[in-house]
């Protein structure tokens, strides 16, 4: 009897302590908070699909919301020799002349949307254990996005924060610290690393293994890495899983072929559309017209394109002196037996395609020209000509594929995809083709132009602690 | 009131009396100070800073020869390049066509319009890319002699060997050359396994020679030669060969037949030599091999 009581004693003791924690601030039972959401895998899957919808971004005309990839066209194939505005205007202008500014806002949103892209992906990876046996493949797909993020970041900004966790507001030292690009590229390979192992192919508009494999080869050839990107093309190429198209046209207007690797979905005359399309085109989107041809890529288009060339560019009907791409039209081209999209063009639905066997089979050529002047490799010539043959063009004539060749090919073969700058980036001819390119459109180029400005906007909200890339 | 007014204006004067003997000293001050121009001005926090680096032309021709230079210099207005061969420029970024291969200092002296300048060099090799060549790797052991290994020790077989497969036996009769050669009993239950280090993408040629029992007949000594390389016979895959030739020759028992096998490397920076022997007695000497 007596030491019942402190029997009871004790017991309540450890039912007061064992109280305080969930008792004092319990868990909101009516309310959904980031902290209690995810128990289920479905739940999990949503917020993996909620990465590719940021990816996707927003459909609108408002630079406050994140319209991600429908702008990317301007940081990439503007700042090139393959496209320019049509009248010069504004800060869209700024790309072609080389001019850009910290304080440009399309820069500034596509830099905010692929950060939250990352934090997107993070979320998913902070709630794996609800995820159940799907936890591997939603890891892996998750790290596939972030890499895909991260590699756009480091490519066209440099050193950048590398935010690998969910960050509260006031982690400022995380937010905005530039790391090393080295150290970015090491967390690149290791999510892609992961993304292999643990993906399928399934689906190309979900990441996928020949997806992560492709992105990764393409880190290897930025790095110098030629062996390793060689092995990875070869094992694509030799997976069988992906074949190019018969008629170049199809790769664009037969949405989901087997030549597309992985692509962002959009839906027509839906909230889930696109419209960069329109801003493409003459009094079909807001702008007085974006993304229009060069004469320098039209040259190269009408010289080396074979069969592509007219479904690449097309002339302006309203403006015969302007050319404008005939990639992703949304509203169709009877001429060119193309139909619509959406009935709104503004609302389109062509799909963006990122990644395409083309693009593999010319960086396999890549990697067995190892940052040489040329190669007579049996391998490249088949991978060469493949593209060459489907263009409607004769073999490689003397069995030497030269560097300029190879540039040329994937120039008109990817043209206006968003390629072509970072490919002269990791081909090491960046300056030389965009500096003579300036001269001949009267603008100054000089290398620091390669790389964008840090929004100035993000080095208000550092304090002052963030560096801005030299140049501006 | 009269009173107090008066007190007023008496302030007022006094304030306005103060107010110039202060405006007059702020002139004096003022005026001594002018002596000096630099007052007033504050120390350039951000002098310039020269940097550049330098990318080799790539080309068929002589590209080779000229360097792009790109300009990382800050707070800097104007440029003078010194290409160390006698050019120079004036030009933010420059290219230079050197006239050859050398070593030379590179120099660029930044300035700004304070005429504060800042220099930085760099020295540049230049070389004539050769065509590469393919790596020649050595075979240890190629011709199955004892003490033949580089530091003249070996039994003739020490750099055949492979876990979990039998290790070749050697024999001196007959030979092809020297006085050893392998020999693969008619069990077929040795192996002989040699990792190379080899040129990607590059054309080889593997010269052996082989010579097998006339009796039992139907059986092959096999050279294979496969992409990287395992520390287990049990992870070969011989699908994966790149190539491989099964010798069936058995018109004599006592002299070899040659064997030029080629393979071409494709992705990979290693490649190893399997020979196996199945169902007759086989011989195999004097292994060599040659870049296309």
């Amino acid at each position: 009897m007596r030491y019942l009581k402190y029997t009871l004693f004790f017991a309540l003791i450890a039912l007061i302590s064992s109280c305080e924690e969930g008792y004092l601030e319990p868990a909101p039972t009516s309310v959904i908070s980031s902290a209690n959401y995810y128990t289920t895998p479905d739940q999990v899957e949503s917020a993996v699909i909620n990465i590719y919808d940021g990816i996707q971004g927003v459909w609108d005309f408002n630079m406050d919301e994140n319209r991600a990839l429908q702008l990317e066209f301007y940081l990439t194939e503007m700042r090139s020799d393959n496209t320019r505005t049509k009248s010069s205007e504004g800060e869209a202008a700024q790309f072609e002349s080389y001019s850009v500014e910290a304080t440009n806002g399309i820069v500034a949103n596509y830099y905010q949307s692929y950060y939250n892209v990352v934090y997107r992906v993070n979320v998913v990876l902070e709630n794996l254990d609800a995820a159940g046996s799907m936890a591997a493949k939603y890891e892996a797909e998750a790290k596939f996005l972030r890499a895909y993020a991260y590699f756009n970041l480091v490519r066209l900004f440099g050193d950048i924060p590398l935010v690998d966790s969910v960050i509260s507001p006031e982690d400022k030292a995380t937010a905005y610290t530039r790391v090393a690009s080295a150290e970015i590229y090491n967390l690149i390979i290791s999510d892609l690393t992961t993304a292999i192992s643990g993906l399928d192919n399934s689906s190309s508009y979900r990441a996928s293994k020949t997806a992560a494999q492709t992105l990764l080869a393409k880190v290897h050839l930025n790095k110098g890495e030629y062996l390793e990107a060689q092995q990875l093309c070869e094992s694509i190429v030799e997976s069988g899983n992906y074949a190019l198209e018969a008629n170049f046209k199809d790769v664009f207007y037969s949405e989901g072929n087997d030549e597309v690797i992985f692509a962002i979905g959009y839906i027509g005359d839906s909230n889930e559309a696109q419209n960069f399309s329109a801003e493409w085109l003459n009094a079909v989107g807001r702008t007085s017209g974006v993304n229009y041809v060069t004469n320098d890529a039209k040259a190269a288009l009408d010289a080396m394109g074979g069969d592509r060339t007219m479904y690449s560019y097309r002339n302006d009907v309203s403006q015969v002196t302007q050319n404008q791409v005939a990639k992703y039209i949304p509203n169709g081209d009877s001429t060119l037996g193309i139909s619509s999209t959406s009935s709104d063009p503004q609302r389109a639905g062509n799909d963006w395609i990122v990644l395409r066997y083309a693009d593999v089979l010319l960086l396999h050529v890549e990697s067995i020209l190892a940052g040489g002047a040329s190669t007579t490799s049996a391998a490249a010539l088949s991978s060469f000509n493949l593209i060459r043959n489907r263009a409607g063009l004769a073999n490689d004539a003397d069995g030497t594929i030269t560097k300029q060749e190879l540039m040329d090919e994937r120039r008109v073969e990817l043209a206006f995809e968003n390629h072509r700058l970072f490919d002269l980036m990791r081909m090491g001819e960046a300056q030389n083709v965009l500096s003579a390119f300036a001269i001949s459109v009267g603008v100054g180029f000089t290398s620091s132009d390669l790389l964008l400005p840090i929004p100035q906007r993000e080095i208000n909200l550092s304090g002052g602690d963030m560096s801005q890339n030299p140049g501006y | 009131m009269k009173q107090m007014m008066n007190f007023r204006i008496n302030e007022t004067i006094k304030l306005n009396l103060i107010l110039a003997a202060c405006v007059s000293i702020g002139l004096l001050t003022s005026c001594e100070e002018e002596v000096y121009p630099e007052t007033g001005s504050i120390v350039d926090k951000t002098p310039p800073s020269a940097a550049f680096s330098a990318t080799q032309g790539v080309g068929l021709n002589d590209e080779w020869m000229t360097y792009t230079f790109s300009n990382q210099s800050s707070s800097a207005t104007d440029f003078a390049w010194d290409f160390g061969d006698g050019n120079s420029s004036t030009d933010f970024e420059p290219s230079n066509e050197y006239s050859g291969e050398g070593t030379f200092d590179v120099k660029l002296t930044a300035t700004d319009k304070l005429g504060v300048s800042s220099t930085y060099s760099e020295q540049i090799v230049i070389v004539e890319p050769e065509a590469p060549e393919a790596i020649i790797p050595p075979i240890y052991e190629a011709s199955f002699e004892d003490n033949s290994l580089p530091d003249g020790t070996g039994d003739g077989r020490d750099s055949w060997r492979l876990s979990g497969a039998g290790v070749i036996q050697i024999t001196s009769s007959p030979v092809y050359e020297g006085s050893q050669a392998a020999k693969f009993p008619s069990a077929g239950d040795r192996a002989a396994y040699q990792v190379l280090e080899v040129t990607p993408n590059s054309d080889y040629t593997l010269t052996y020679y082989y010579t097998m029992k006339t009796s039992p007949t139907g059986g092959n000594v096999t050279v294979w030669i496969l992409p990287g390389e395992v520390s287990e016979f049990s992870q070969i895959d011989t699908d994966q060969a790149i190539a491989s030739f099964a010798g069936t020759d058995q018109s004599s028992s006592n002299d070899y037949a040659k064997v030029d096998l080629p393979f071409s490397t494709g992705a990979n920076d290693k490649v190893a030599i399997l020979v196996t022997n199945e169902l007759v007695e086989s011989r195999v000497d004097s292994m060599s091999i040659t870049a296309d």
